[in-house]
């Protein structure tokens, strides 16, 4: 019944044309990048090395689709979240302004299986939505600027990674981009459990990343303590992938971390509707 | 006579030997010559970089180079090279009279005495501002190079010579650059992860190098210029 419940519910994902939304969203805003950086990618590259090339010169096919795939991941990452919060959001809430929720439960499953089923179809759908960016990012990038090594900018320096010791490293960056994002998609979900409108719990979801974000980047000690405990800290933990050497125990704290927000946000949801009295 | 004949030979011949003489402007016409034997040549390399603040593995690339100062380097992967030294510094010192040199004693470099020669541009407004020669006069190379610039400081350059040493040609050149100019931006440099700066005040992080290793060098194969302008 749970599988049937899932299937019931991705299939109302679907049907809904905001969902596509997201993937028109993604696919206009990678072509317009790409678009960009075969116009003018050169300038891109000369932002990155600038204080290096005073004294040395960077020779080889650098504005290749490797480094496009990250420069497209680094801008878009910051706004999917709204696109995910926007269909997932309303999953619970929606339901509620329709006055469908009590329909919904009158089907032999328990509320518990009722949020859950719609967690995983939100969790489908998060998952489709990194899916299309990873295929625009890397694969189509590719395909229009050809491969070659990959420069990337972090706080140590500039780390050149050769051409066949990248593609594990998109892999794993988008599962660890795809957990943070599920991340939004569970809180969106929980505050959806508290909330009667649709919105309400999409506005208060990018709310709550913009104050998240806004204490992350606070150069502040009273903050250095709650920081590391912030999803929006991990949020970037994909980059970490484009070090060298990689570092794993942060990349691990990163997914435990995700990993318990989406437990403790998937937790409260439950309660929440569980305990929820549904007059609609 | 004969006698006096053979004291007047050897005195001319020392005099006219640039070591003996004494005269920087003799001695760098030697290495000149020696340099323009070379009208063009195509090397493999393989570039070793040790510089802070950069993580590159070893890269292997092919070289060209072709009077006065056309150089391209060609890479599958990405090669950083110093932006000074390589074909700029022979394209400099082919042009006799873009400088004035001065002559600074010598010095021993491992089982080489070399002639410290201070070369200075005449050029107005050239960023360069000093180069100092390290020449070995029985060879007449450069063993090392000292470039002084405006934009990029003091770079080192050390000259081993092995087959090609008959052109100048080095086999292996090492490069230590001045890498207290490299900053990072602030907006893509941040580091969710690490929350300190790491100290970066000895002398190992403001000073870099890059070194790179020769082989089957192409001489005066006619490369054309047109080849140089190709991407």
């Amino acid at each position: 019944m749970l599988r049937k419940n899932i299937i019931n519910e991705f299939v109302k994902i679907l049907a809904k044309p905001r969902s596509y939304i997201g993937i028109a969203a993604l696919t206009l805003l990678i072509g317009i990048i790409l678009f960009a950086m075969k116009a003018d990618g050169k300038m891109y590259i000369s932002f990155v090395t600038a204080s290096f090339e005073q004294t040395l010169s960077f020779n080889g096919h650098i504005l290749n689709g490797n480094l496009i795939a990250f420069i497209v991941l680094q801008m878009l990452i910051v706004h999917i979240p709204l696109l995910v919060a926007l269909v997932t959001g309303d999953l619970l809430s929606g339901e509620a302004a329709m006055g469908t929720l009590r329909m919904l439960l009158t089907k032999p499953i328990t509320r518990t299986q009722v949020v859950l089923s719609k967690i995983i179809a939100a969790a489908t759908y998060t998952f489709i939505l990194v899916l299309w960016m990873g295929f625009l990012a890397v694969f189509v990038g590719r395909w229009v600027f050809g491969t070659g090594d990959l420069i990337v900018l972090n706080s140590d320096g500039l780390v050149i990674l050769p051409e066949a010791d990248i593609l594990w490293r998109y892999g794993l960056a988008f599962f660890v981009a795809y957990l943070a994002l599920l991340t939004i998609a569970t809180l969106s979900i929980c505050l959806s459990a508290f909330a009667d409108n649709s919105i309400g719990p999409i506005v208060s979801t990018m709310a709550v990343i913009i104050l998240f974000t806004i204490i992350g980047s606070l150069d502040v000690s009273v903050f250095d303590h709650v920081k590391p405990f912030l999803f929006t800290t991990h949020m970037a933990s994909w980059r970490s992938f484009f070090s060298d050497p990689v570092p794993w125990s942060a990349i691990w704290e990163s997914i435990w971390i995700l990993l318990a927000h989406n437990i403790l946000f998937v937790g409260l949801a439950i309660f929440q509707f569980n305990r929820k009295d549904i007059t609609s | 006579m004969k006698i006096l004949s053979i004291f007047l030979f050897v005195f001319v011949a020392i005099s006219a030997h640039p070591v003996l003489a004494q005269d920087p402007n003799l001695l760098l016409k030697e290495v000149r010559l020696k340099l323009e034997k070379v009208t063009d040549y195509s090397a493999q390399v393989h570039i070793h970089a040790n510089v802070p603040m950069i993580k590159i593995d070893d890269v292997n690339a092919k070289v060209y180079f072709k009077q006065p100062n056309l150089f391209k380097v060609e890479s599958k992967g990405i090669a950083i090279l110093p932006k000074q030294g390589m074909g700029d510094l022979t394209a400099f010192l082919t042009n006799e009279k873009g400088y004035t040199c001065a002559l600074n004693g010598t010095k021993m470099l491992g089982s080489i005495k070399t002639q410290v020669i201070s070369v200075l541009p005449l050029t107005e407004g050239s960023d360069l501002i000093l180069v100092k020669l390290w020449i070995d006069p029985l060879k007449d190379v450069i063993m090392k190079a000292q470039v002084t610039s405006k934009t990029n400081g003091t770079l080192d350059i050390d000259y081993f010579y092995t087959d090609q040493v008959k052109y100048g040609l080095p086999s292996k050149l090492v490069f230590t650059i001045d890498v207290k100019k490299f900053k990072l931006p602030k907006s893509v440099a941040a580091d969710l992860h690490q929350t300190k700066k790491k100290p970066t005040t000895s002398k190992e992080a403001q000073e870099g190098k890059i070194t790179l290793d020769f082989s089957n060098y192409q001489v005066n194969k006619g490369l054309t210029s047109q080849f140089f302008k190709q991407k």
